[in-house]
C-alpha cells in the first residue's frame, strides 16, 4: 500500500491554496460571463461575514471556561481562540509573537514586563476591555490552579496602573512570558465570577456565543464590533460527533464542513472522495517512549541506545502511520521554538545486540511498557510493532496497556519500566516539554544531569530569545545522546474539508477558522 | 392499594441508598484520581493536592460518605469536577434525550416483536417460524456498536436517506432507536411466541374456536392477554438492558444523553456525576418495575394489590 500524501509546509501551503483559489474564481467568472469588475469585487475580501461553517472537533467541548481546570484541552483552546482575545498571538509560521489586545510590550528589566493595550476593544456586551480585565483573568487562572498555572509560577505581582497598561513583575526572569500570554484568554473582570457566566460566556474575540448545548452543538456568530479582521463566516457551529465513522460520513454528506485528527485508513478513503479535500501539516504533537533511567537495565546508557537501534522507524512511518508521521530528529518536534536537529539513530539490529552485550545484557531482559488506549493515532498497532522489534534483539517487552486514569497514576509515580505516549508542546516553546519533564526536580523518568538542569533553567530565565535557542540546542544534544527516551516521530495533522471551504490555514497548533469562507 | 404503594416507596428508598453507597465506594476504590487527571501530566504534586482539597477528596472516606449522604437528603449532589456545573444539572439536561431514545426503541421493539411472535406461534415449526427465530437471535447477538456503524455507512453514507449523527427531527431518531430496539426484539419475540404456543392448546381457546370465532379475535381477545404478563415483565426488565445499550448507541450516534455523560464521567473519574447518573438510572428502573407490577392488575383482573 505505502500510501502517503504530501505534507505541505505552511508557506507552500498558502501559496498553492492561493493559486488554486484564484483559478477557481477565474473559471467560474468566465462560465457565468461576469464582467471584469465583478471578478475584482468577488476576489476582494468580503465586507461582511456571510454563510455558515460546521466543524466537528476530535473531542467534546467539556466546558467554555478558558481559564479553568479544563483550559488545556484542545476543544476548549479552539473555542477560546474564537470567543476570547489574548494579549499576543503566536505566528506559527515565523514562530514570533504578534500584537493582539496588546499593541506593544517591553521588558525594562529582566523581571518586569509592561504591556500597552489597544484602545477601543470592547467585549461582546459592549463594555470596554481594560487592564483590570487582564489582571483579573490572570489572577483567576492562578487561583483555579488550572493546567496553565504552573507556567506562571514565577509571577510576583500583576498591576493595572491605568486602563491601558498591564505591568507583570516576576520573581525570576520569565523567558516564556509571550508564549504564556498567548494562552491567557481575557475575560470581563466584573462578570466572570457570576454563576452561569460560562454557559454563555462573553469575550472580545471575533465570534460571540449564541447557544451551547453540551455534547451536541456550540453555535457562534460573527462579532460585528470586532476590532480586528472580521471573520469570513457569519455562523460557526461546532457539532459534537464522537464516533469517527459517523464523523467521516457527516463530512461526506455535508452535515459538517470540516474535521480533523482522523486515522490514516479514514484519510486514505476520504482522499478518493469527491467534494472533500485533505491537507496535512506538521503538528506540535509527537510520540515518544521513555525508559525508566532509575531501573535496571535502563541505568546503562548503552542499553537505552540499543533499544533505539532496534527500531526500523522509517518502515513504521510508511506502513503503520501511513503519512501521518514524520521522522523526529530531536527530543522536541521540528515545529517548536528551540528545535535543533541531531544525528539519527539508524536501524541496526546488530549494533543493538552489541550494545546490549556491552551493557551486560547479551541475552536480553524482560520489562513492561505502559500506555493507554487514548494516547494517539494507531497506538495499539504501534505498541505491537515496537514490542516485536525489541523481541528481535532478545528484549521481551510485555504489553502494559491500562485505562488512562490508571496509566497516569503509574506514570507519575514512576511505577514503570517503559512508557509509550504522545505529548503536545501546547505553548509551541521548548520550555513546555523540556524543563517540565527532564530536570532532576521534575523526576519524570528518573533522568538527572546537572548540566541539563542548568541549561534548561537558564533558558527559562533568559529573556533574549537568541540566547535561549543556544541553551536548548545544547540541552537537546545531551538528552538525545544520553538516549533518555526514544523519539520516533512527530505527528502530522490531517484536516479534511469540503471543497466549498476556502481560506482555511492549517496550523501545527490548534486550528482557527476566522479566515475561512464557505461557498455552497 | 395505598398500603402497597407505601411499602414499595420505603423499599425503593432502601434500594436507592444501596445503589449510591455501592457506587460511592466503587468509583473511589478503582485506581485513578480525578485531581491528577485534571491537572494532567504537567502539574506539580502541590497542584494535585490543592485540587484534591478543593474537591474534598483529601478527607477520610467515611467523612466524605457522611457528608455526601447529609447533602444528598437535601437533594444537593455536589458540583461536577469537570463540567463546571452542578452534577445534577448535567444529568437532568440529558435525561430527555435518553428518555426519548429508550421509549422510541421500546415502542419499536414491542411493535415489531408482537406481530412477529404471533406469526411464529401460529405457523409453528414452519420455515417462517424458523426465520423469525433466526432473525431475532441475530438481532440480539450482533454487537450494537458494530450494527450502529453499519447503519451509518448504509443509510447515511451510501443511501443518504437519514442523517448520520446528532439529535433533531424524527429522522435523527430512527437509526439509534432501531439499533437499540434490536437488542430486545429477539427476547420479546421469543417470549410472545412461546407464551402463545402454550396457550393456543388450552381448552378455552378451543372453546372460542368452537363457538365460531375466527382466528384474529381468538388470538387478540382470548389468547394474547394471557401470554402478555411475562412479556410485560421482561419488557420492563429489558429497559435496564436498553439503558446499558444506550451508553454505546449514544456514543455511536452522537446522541446527547445520560449514557454518554456517564461514560465520560467514569473515564475522567467525575465522581459526583457518576453518582447522580447512577441514582437517576436506578430511580428510573424502580419506577418502571412499579409500573410493570401495577399493570398486572390491568392485564389479569384476578391480581389485586393490598
Amino acid at each position: 500500500m505505502g500510501h502517503t500524501y504530501t505534507v505541505e509546509g505552511n508557506q507552500g501551503m498558502t501559496r498553492r491554496r492561493f493559486v488554486r483559489g484564484t483559478l477557481t474564481l477565474a473559471a467560474s467568472a468566465a462560465g457565468a460571463r461576469m464582467l471584469p469588475g465583478a471578478l475584482a469585487a468577488a476576489a476582494a475580501p468580503p465586507s461582511a461575514p456571510a454563510g455558515e461553517l460546521k466543524v466537528s472537533l476530535p473531542a467534546r467541548i467539556v466546558a467554555l471556561d478558558p481559564l479553568g481546570p479544563q483550559a488545556a484541552e484542545e476543544p476548549v483552546r479552539i473555542v477560546a481562540a474564537h470567543v476570547f482575545d489574548s494579549l499576543v498571538v503566536r505566528d506559527t509560521k515565523t514562530r514570533r509573537y504578534l500584537p493582539s489586545v496588546a499593541t506593544k510590550w517591553e521588558s525594562p528589566d529582566p523581571t518586569t514586563w509592561v504591556f500597552t493595550l489597544r484602545s477601543g476593544v470592547k467585549f461582546h456586551d459592549g463594555t470596554p476591555l481594560g487592564a483590570r480585565d487582564v489582571k483579573a483573568s490572570l489572577e483567576r487562572m492562578l487561583r483555579l490552579r488550572g493546567p496553565f498555572a504552573p507556567l506562571w509560577a514565577a509571577v510576583d505581582t500583576v498591576e493595572a496602573p491605568n486602563d491601558g497598561t498591564v505591568r507583570i513583575k516576576t520573581k525570576t526572569p520569565l523567558g516564556t512570558m509571550l508564549a504564556n500570554a498567548s494562552l491567557l484568554s481575557i475575560l470581563p473582570a466584573d462578570k466572570m465570577e457570576q454563576p452561569g457566566f460560562f454557559n454563555r460566556p462573553v469575550g472580545s474575540g471575533p465570534f460571540r456565543v449564541v447557544s451551547y448545548r453540551p455534547d451536541n452543538e456550540l453555535a457562534l456568530e460573527a462579532n460585528p464590533g470586532y476590532w480586528g479582521m472580521p471573520p469570513g463566516v457569519r455562523t460557526l457551529r461546532f457539532r459534537d460527533i464522537p464516533e469517527i465513522a459517523a464523523r467521516v460520513t457527516a463530512l461526506i454528506t455535508g452535515e459538517i464542513d470540516l474535521t480533523f485528527a482522523l486515522p490514516p485508513d479514514q484519510l486514505a478513503a476520504l482522499e478518493k472522495q469527491k467534494g472533500v479535500q485533505i491537507v496535512a501539516t506538521p503538528s506540535y504533537r509527537y510520540y515518544f517512549i521513555w525508559m525508566n533511567v532509575k531501573r535496571d537495565p535502563f541505568t546503562d546508557k548503552r542499553v537505552r541506545q540499543a533499544m533505539i537501534y532496534a527500531l526500523d522507524i522509517d518502515t513504521m512511518i510508511k506502513s503503520l502511520m501511513k503519512g501521518i508521521a514524520r521522522r523526529m530528529t530531536c527530543p522536541i518536534p521540528s515545529t517548536v521554538f528551540g528545535y535543533s536537529p541531531q544525528r539519527a539513530y539508524t536501524y541496526d539490529p546488530r549494533k543493538a545486540r552489541e550494545l546490549l552485550a556491552a551493557g551486560g545484557r547479551p541475552n536480553g531482559f524482560e520489562v513492561t511498557m505502559i500506555w493507554n488506549p487514548d494516547s494517539g493515532p494507531q497506538d495499539r498497532e504501534l505498541a505491537q510493532a515496537l514490542i516485536s522489534y525489541w523481541n528481535a534483539i532478545g528484549v521481551r517487552v510485555k504489553d502494559g496497556q491500562a485505562e488512562r486514569p490508571q496509566w497516569l497514576e503509574r506514570l507519575l509515580k514512576l511505577d514503570w519500566d517503559m512508557d509509550l505516549q504522545t505529548n503536545g508542546v501546547v505553548t509551541g516553546d521548548a520550555d513546555f516539554v523540556l524543563r517540565r519533564l527532564y530536570t532532576t526536580s521534575a523526576n519524570r523518568m528518573g533522568y538527572s544531569s546537572a548540566r541539563v538542569d542548568q541549561l534548561l533553567n537558564d533558558a527559562a530565565a533568559t529573556v533574549d530569545q537568541n540566547k535561549r535557542k543556544l541553551f536548548y540546542a545544547q540541552a537537546n544534544e545531551i538528552i538525545w545522546d544520553d538516549a533518555v527516551g526514544i523519539y520516533p516521530f512527530e505527528l502530522v495533522q490531517g484536516y479534511a474539508y469540503r471543497t466549498g471551504v476556502q481560506g482555511f490555514i492549517p496550523s501545527p497548533s490548534f486550528p482557527t477558522f476566522t479566515t475561512v469562507t464557505v461557498k455552497r | 392499594m395505598s398500603g402497597y404503594l407505601a411499602g414499595r416507596l420505603a423499599y425503593s428508598i432502601f434500594v436507592l441508598w444501596g445503589a449510591i453507597t455501592i457506587v460511592f465506594v466503587t468509583v473511589r476504590v478503582v485506581p485513578g484520581d480525578p485531581a491528577q487527571l485534571m491537572v494532567g501530566a504537567q502539574g506539580t504534586r502541590q497542584d494535585v493536592e490543592a485540587l484534591r482539597h478543593r474537591f474534598g477528596l483529601d478527607r477520610p472516606l467515611p467523612v466524605q460518605y457522611g457528608g455526601y449522604l447529609a447533602e444528598a437528603v437535601r437533594l444537593n449532589f455536589g458540583q461536577s469536577l469537570r463540567l463546571e456545573q452542578p452534577a445534577v444539572d448535567a444529568v437532568i439536561q440529558r435525561i430527555p434525550a435518553t428518555a426519548l431514545l429508550a421509549l422510541g426503541a421500546m415502542t419499536l421493539a414491542v411493535a415489531i416483536s408482537l406481530p412477529l411472535g404471533i406469526i411464529a406461534a401460529m405457523a409453528r415449526s414452519s420455515i417462517l417460524d424458523r426465520a423469525v427465530s433466526a432473525v431475532s437471535l441475530v438481532g440480539q447477538s450482533v454487537p450494537n456498536f458494530w450494527l450502529g456503524i453499519m447503519f451509518i455507512l448504509i443509510f447515511a453514507r451510501t443511501l443518504r436517506w437519514l442523517p448520520s449523527a446528532g439529535i433533531g427531527g424524527a429522522e435523527h431518531l430512527i437509526l439509534p432507536a432501531v439499533s437499540l430496539a434490536l437488542l430486545v426484539i429477539g427476547v420479546l419475540t421469543r417470549l410472545v411466541r412461546s407464551g402463545l404456543v402454550d396457550i393456543i392448546h388450552e381448552d378455552y381457546v378451543r372453546t372460542a374456536y368452537a363457538k365460531g370465532l375466527s382466528v384474529r379475535p381468538v388470538i387478540v381477545r382470548h389468547a394474547l392477554p394471557n401470554a402478555l404478563i411475562p412479556v410485560v415483565t421482561v419488557a420492563g426488565l429489558q429497559l435496564g438492558h436498553l439503558l446499558a445499550g444506550a451508553v454505546v448507541v449514544e456514543t455511536v450516534f452522537a446522541w446527547p444523553g445520560v449514557g454518554r455523560l456517564l461514560v465520560d464521567a467514569i473515564s475522567n473519574r467525575d465522581y459526583p456525576v457518576v453518582q447522580v447518573a447512577v441514582l437517576f438510572i436506578t430511580a428510573g428502573f424502580i419506577l418502571v418495575n412499579l409500573l410493570v407490577d401495577l399493570s398486572y392488575a390491568y392485564l389479569d383482573p384476578r391480581i389485586r394489590y393490598r
